[in-house]
C-alpha cells in the first residue's frame, strides 16, 4: 500500500488529504502528518514513499530549504501549496519536487500525483502545465511546438479529452506530449533522485531516446 | 421584478390568443349561420352578432383597457360565454353527422385560450362554469340526444389543462431567458466600470503628467527662481486642468473648439486647417486635445520654433489630427519607447481610446505627429436574441412534447381500446399508436439533450405520415372520422413537433398534408361517421390549437428580437449611469487627495504667495513631482484586462459560481476592442455557468488567450474579428469556450 506524510500548518487540509487518501483506489494511507517539516524526517513518517509538502510553512517565503533536503534525502515530494505563481512552480520543480500542485487542484489532482509519485512515473497537473508552457526562462529545455500546444491547453481546459478534441489528436497522444515534456524538465534540472528515476524510466519505456534529451 | 422577455411575452401572447380566439369563432358562428340548419335563425343570428361584438370589445378591452378593467372584463366574459352555451337551444341543431356545432368551437377555443390571459385560480373557476352552462345548454336544446355527451366536458378540460401547461412552459423559458441575460448584463457592466474606470484612471495620470507634473519639476529643478506672470499662469491654468479632468465622461462633443482652446494656452502660433465642426465621442475628443497639447508642448520644448500647422481630417471611419512644426527634428529611434511624453501621453493615451499616434521626424526636416481615432466604437454585437430564441425554443419543444404525449396516453388510448368494433384489424390500430409514441419520445430525448433533430426530421416525419395512413386505412368505412378515428387529427400534434423548427409555411404545409391525406382516404372510403364537411367543422378547434402551437413558435421569435433591442438600450442606459457614478466617486477621491498637498503649492505658485526662489518652496515643489510621478508610474501597472476580469469574477461569485482563476505568461497591451472581444465569450459563458467554473488566461509574445470551463450552455455564435478567434468545445455538460487574440491579425 502507498504510505504519504503531509506537511502542512493548516488541520483542515490534513483532513482534507486523509479523507482523500481513504477513498482512493486501492487506497493510500497517511502515516503521518504535522505542521512541521520534522514530521517527515521521524518515525513513521520518515519512511512514507511520499511526501506532501505546503511550500509556505511561515511568512518567510516558500520552504525551499526544507524542500532540497527532502529530494537530497532521496524523498518523493508532491509540492501543495496555495501559490500559483511561475517563479515559485518553476524553482520548485528545479530544485528536484516530483509535481507542484495547487490547493484548488487537490480534489481533481492529488491522489493521482501521488500515486505517479510512488510509481515514479511523470504527472503534470494544470498549473504545472500552463507554468511549463510559459516559461520564457533561458535554461529552460527545448519544447516542440505540440508539446507547448499540449501544456498550454491543458491548462486552459483541465480535460484532457476537450484537449483532444480541440487539437484534433488522442488522449494518448495529449498524455504521451505531457509526459514527455516532464522528462525533459527532469533531465535539465539539478541532479536528483526524482530525475534519475524519472529519465530511466522513460528510457526504458521507450517514450523518449537517448537522442532526444 | 418581471424581465424584459417576460413582460414582452405577456403582451404579446393575450394579442395573439384573443386574436385567434376572434377569427376562429367569428369565421366558424358566420359559416354555421349561414350553411347549417339553425332551430331559430333571427335568435341565433342576433346571438353570434352579439357574441362577436362582445368578444371583440373584450378583446380590445383587455389589450388596451385599465389595469382595473382588465378586472372585471374576465367575469363578464364568463358570464357572456355562459349565456352562449345556455342559448343553444335556439342556435344549434343536433346532427350526428354535421360535426361540431359552432357552440361547441367557441366554447373549445375560449377554454383554450383563456391560460394565456390570466392565472390558474380565476382559470378554474372560469372553464368549470362555461363547461357547466355547456353541459346544461346541450340538455335544454337536445335532450338525451347525441348533442349532450359528459366526455365533451372532459375534453374541454383536458385540453384547457394542456394549454395551461404550454404557457408555463413558455412562460418559464422566458423566465430563465431574462435571468441570462440580467445576469451576463450584470457581468458586462462591471466590466465595462472597470475598464472606464481605468481609462479614466489613465486619463487622469496622463494629464496630471502634462500639467502639475511638469510645472511643479519645473520650479523644483530651479529652471523658474523668480515669480513670473507665465508661472502664475501655468499653475492656475494646471488647478483648472486638474478640477477639469471630471469633464472627460460621456455624450458626443465639437473636437475643434477643445482643439483651439488647447492651442491657445501653449506659446505655439498655430496655423489651422481644419473643418469647422467635427463631431465624435467626448472621451474620444479629449484624449485627442490632449495629446495635441502634449504634442505643442514638444514643439515649444524640443523643436526650436514655435510655429506649428495643425490638420484635422475625418471620414466615416476615422477621424485623423496631424500636428507638423519644421523645426529641427529628431530620430525617433533614438528615443521612441523610453520617455515617458511620447510613450503615455501620445501613444498610449490613444491605444486606450482604440486610436492611434505616429510620431514622423528625421533631423532638419521638422517633426509630425499624427493622432487618429476611430469614429463610433465598434461593439462585437452580442446577441441576447439568440440567448431568448434558445431559451423559447427549448421551453415549446419541451411543451409540446409533453402535449403530444398526453394526447396520445391520455386520450386516444382511450379511444383505441373502446372502440375494438370499429377495426378491420387490431394491430394496426396498435402499431400506429405505438409508432407515433416513439416519434414523440424520440423528439422528446432530442429537446431534452438540447440537439436539433437534423436530418432525421425528414424520414421520422414520413413515418408519421405512413403511420397515420395505416391507422386510417384500418378502421370500418362507417366509423371514420367518428369518435374510433382518433389518427385523424392527433397525428397532427407529431407534425408540429418535428416541424417546428421549421418555417411557418413548411409547418402548415405538413399539416395541412396531413389532413388532407386523412380526409381523401374517407372521402374514398365513402360512408363515413361525419360528412367530410362535417369532420372539418370538427377539426376547426384541433388544428387551431396545433396550428396556433407553431404560431406561437414565431411570435416568439419576434419577441426576442424586441427584446433584445429593448434590453441592449435599458442596459447602456444602467451601464453608463452606473459609470458616471463610479467615475464621480473616484474623482471626488482623487481631487480631496490632492487638496492636501498639490493644490495649496499650485495656488501658492498662482497667487505669487510662494516663491518659486526660496528653497524650501523648491523642495516642497520636488517632493511633490516625485510623489505624482510614483502615482503615474503606479497607475502604469496595472493591466486593463487584468482590472476587468477581477471585475468580472467577482460579479460571476456573487451568482453563486466558485471561479478559480489562474493566468501566465506576460501579455502585450490589448486594444479595447480586441480586449472587449475577447472577454465576450467568457462574460457569456460564466453568466448561464453554474457550480465551479475554471478562468484562465496565458499570454505570449503577440497572442492572449482566455478561456473558461464551466458547466454552461453554449455561447451563441460570435463572429470572429480584431484578430479574435472563439472555439467552443463542449463535452457532457462542461463547456470550454477559448478565445484568442493573435497580434498583427
Amino acid at each position: 500500500m502507498i504510505t504519504v506524510v503531509v506537511v502542512d500548518d493548516h488541520p483542515v487540509v490534513i483532513a482534507g488529504v486523509r479523507a482523500w487518501c481513504a477513498l482512493a483506489d486501492p487506497p493510500i494511507k497517511v502515516v503521518a502528518a504535522g505542521p512541521t517539516i520534522a514530521a517527515a524526517w521521524l518515525d513513521p513518517g520518515d519512511k512514507a514513499d511520499v511526501v506532501i509538502l505546503d511550500l509556505q510553512l511561515d511568512a518567510t517565503g516558500p520552504a525551499y530549504g526544507d524542500l532540497k533536503r527532502l529530494v537530497d534525502g532521496g524523498r518523493q515530494v508532491v509540492a501543495y501549496s496555495m501559490r500559483s505563481d511561475r517563479e515559485t512552480v518553476l524553482n520548485t520543480l528545479d530544485i528536484g519536487a516530483f509535481a507542484y500542485l495547487t490547493k484548488a487542484e487537490g480534489e481533481d489532482h492529488l491522489v493521482p500525483a501521488i500515486v505517479a509519485a510512488a510509481a515514479g512515473t511523470p504527472y503534470v497537473p494544470p498549473v504545472l502545465s500552463g507554468a511549463f508552457g510559459t516559461d520564457d526562462r533561458p535554461h529552460r529545455p527545448k519544447l516542440s511546438a505540440r508539446e507547448h500546444q499540449v501544456l498550454i491547453e491543458w491548462f486552459h481546459a483541465e480535460s484532457k479529452e476537450m484537449v483532444a478534441r480541440h487539437l484534433g489528436i488522442t488522449v494518448h497522444r495529449v498524455n504521451s506530449c505531457l509526459e514527455r515534456v516532464r522528462i525533459k524538465y527532469a533531465n535539465v534540472g539539478r541532479a536528483a533522485p526524482t530525475k534519475a528515476a524519472l529519465v530511466a524510466r522513460a528510457l526504458q519505456d521507450g517514450l523518449l531516446t537517448a537522442d532526444e534529451l | 421584478m418581471i424581465g424584459a422577455v417576460e413582460q414582452r411575452l405577456h403582451i404579446q401572447v393575450r394579442k395573439y390568443a384573443l386574436g385567434l380566439r376572434l377569427a376562429v369563432i367569428g369565421l366558424s358562428s358566420s359559416v354555421s349561420l349561414v350553411f347549417a340548419a339553425i332551430p331559430d335563425r333571427t335568435v341565433a343570428a342576433a346571438v353570434v352578432i352579439a357574441f362577436n361584438v362582445w368578444s371583440l370589445a373584450y378583446a380590445i378591452g383587455m389589450v388596451r383597457g385599465a389595469p382595473g378593467a382588465r378586472r372585471w372584463l374576465p367575469v363578464a366574459d364568463v358570464a357572456v360565454v355562459c349565456g352562449v352555451c345556455l342559448a343553444q337551444l335556439w342556435t344549434v341543431t343536433s346532427d350526428p353527422r354535421g360535426g361540431a356545432t359552432w357552440v361547441f368551437v367557441a366554447v373549445h377555443l375560449v377554454a383554450v385560450t383563456y391560460p394565456w390571459q390570466f392565472g390558474w385560480r380565476l382559470l378554474t373557476a372560469a372553464n368549470a362554469a362555461i363547461v357547466t352552462a355547456y353541459h346544461v345548454g346541450t340538455m335544454l336544446a337536445d335532450p338525451g340526444g347525441w348533442l349532450v355527451d359528459p366526455s365533451i366536458s372532459a375534453w374541454i378540460a383536458a385540453e384547457a389543462a394542456l394549454s395551461w401547461v404550454l404557457h408555463r412552459f413558455v412562460l418559464r423559458s422566458a423566465r430563465k431567458a431574462d435571468l441570462i441575460i440580467e445576469r451576463g448584463a450584470r457581468l458586462r457592466r462591471e466590466v465595462e466600470i472597470a475598464s472606464a474606470r481605468r481609462a479614466e484612471e489613465r486619463e487622469y495620470v496622463a494629464g496630471l503628467h502634462d500639467t502639475a507634473a511638469a510645472t511643479l519639476l519645473m520650479v523644483g529643478s530651479g529652471v523658474i527662481a523668480r515669480p513670473e506672470t507665465r508661472l502664475a499662469e501655468q499653475a492656475r491654468r494646471d488647478l483648472l486642468e486638474l478640477r477639469r479632468s471630471d469633464e472627460a465622461a460621456l455624450g458626443e462633443t465639437d473636437l475643434i473648439p477643445l482643439l483651439r482652446e488647447v492651442a491657445r494656452t501653449g506659446d505655439v502660433r498655430v496655423t489651422w486647417r481644419t473643418p469647422d465642426t467635427v463631431t465624435l465621442p467626448a472621451a474620444d475628443a479629449v484624449a485627442l486635445s490632449r495629446g495635441v497639447r502634449e504634442a505643442l508642448t514638444n514643439v515649444a520644448r524640443h523643436a526650436g520654433t514655435d510655429n506649428a500647422e495643425i490638420r484635422v481630417s475625418h471620414d466615416a471611419e476615422l477621424v485623423s489630427v496631424e500636428v507638423t512644426d519644421s523645426g529641427r527634428g529628431f530620430n525617433p529611434a533614438e528615443i521612441a519607447e523610453l520617455r515617458y511624453g511620447v510613450r503615455h501621453s501620445l501613444r498610449g493615451r490613444m491605444i486606450r481610446t482604440g486610436g492611434l499616434a505616429e510620431i514622423e521626424s528625421r533631423p532638419g526636416h521638422g517633426t509630425t505627429v499624427t493622432l487618429a481615432c476611430f469614429r463610433a466604437g465598434r461593439d462585437p454585437a452580442t446577441d441576447d436574441r439568440a440567448v431568448i430564441v434558445a431559451s423559447f425554443q427549448r421551453g415549446l419543444r419541451r411543451a409540446v412534447v409533453l402535449l403530444s404525449a398526453a394526447v396520445l396516453l391520455i386520450l386516444d388510448l382511450q379511444h383505441l381500446l373502446t372502440s375494438q368494433a370499429a377495426y378491420v384489424d387490431q394491430w394496426p390500430q396498435f402499431v400506429a399508436w405505438l409508432g407515433l409514441l416513439a416519434v414523440t419520445v424520440t423528439a422528446g430525448v432530442a429537446a431534452w439533450r438540447d440537439r436539433t433533430l437534423g436530418r432525421w426530421r425528414l424520414p421520422l416525419l414520413a413515418v408519421v405520415f405512413a403511420l397515420s395512413a395505416l391507422a386510417t386505412a384500418s378502421i370500418r368505412p362507417a366509423y371514420l372520422l367518428g369518435w374510433a378515428h382518433w389518427s385523424e387529427g392527433d397525428a397532427g400534434w407529431q407534425v408540429v413537433l418535428l416541424m417546428m423548427d421549421a418555417p411557418v409555411s413548411a409547418l402548415a404545409a405538413a399539416l395541412g398534408a396531413q389532413y388532407f391525406m386523412t380526409f381523401g382516404q374517407a372521402a374514398l372510403a365513402g360512408n363515413a361517421a361525419l360528412s367530410v364537411t362535417g369532420a372539418v367543422s370538427a377539426s376547426w378547434t384541433v388544428v387551431a390549437f396545433q396550428f396556433s402551437t407553431a404560431m406561437i413558435a414565431t411570435v416568439l421569435r419576434n419577441i426576442a428580437a424586441e427584446s433584445a433591442r429593448q434590453i441592449r438600450a435599458t442596459e447602456r442606459l444602467r451601464t453608463s449611469e452606473a459609470i458616471a457614478v463610479h467615475l464621480h466617486a473616484d474623482r471626488s477621491r482623487r481631487w480631496s487627495a490632492l487638496t492636501a498637498t498639490t493644490v495649496p503649492l499650485l495656488e501658492g505658485l498662482a497667487s505669487g504667495a510662494l516663491d518659486p526662489g526660496a528653497k524650501s518652496v523648491r523642495d516642497m515643489c520636488t517632493e511633490e513631482a516625485i510623489r505624482m510621478r510614483r502615482l503615474i508610474a503606479e497607475a502604469d501597472d496595472t493591466d486593463p484586462l487584468t482590472a476587468e476580469l477581477r471585475a468580472c469574477i467577482e460579479s460571476a461569485e456573487n451568482n453563486g459560481v466558485a471561479v478559480t482563476f489562474a493566468e501566465y505568461g506576460t501579455r502585450p497591451e490589448l486594444p479595447p476592442t480586441a480586449r472587449r472581444r475577447l472577454l465576450e465569450p467568457a462574460i457569456e459563458a460564466l453568466a448561464t455557468a453554474s457550480g465551479k467554473a475554471r478562468l484562465t488566461v496565458v499570454g505570449g509574445l503577440d497572442t492572449v488567450t482566455v478561456s473558461v470551463v464551466a458547466m454552461c450552455q453554449p455561447p451563441p455564435p460570435l463572429a470572429d474579428g480584431d484578430g479574435v478567434r472563439r472555439s467552443v468545445v463542449a463535452d457532457n455538460e462542461r463547456v470550454w469556450v477559448r478565445t484568442e487574440w493573435r497580434g498583427g491579425e
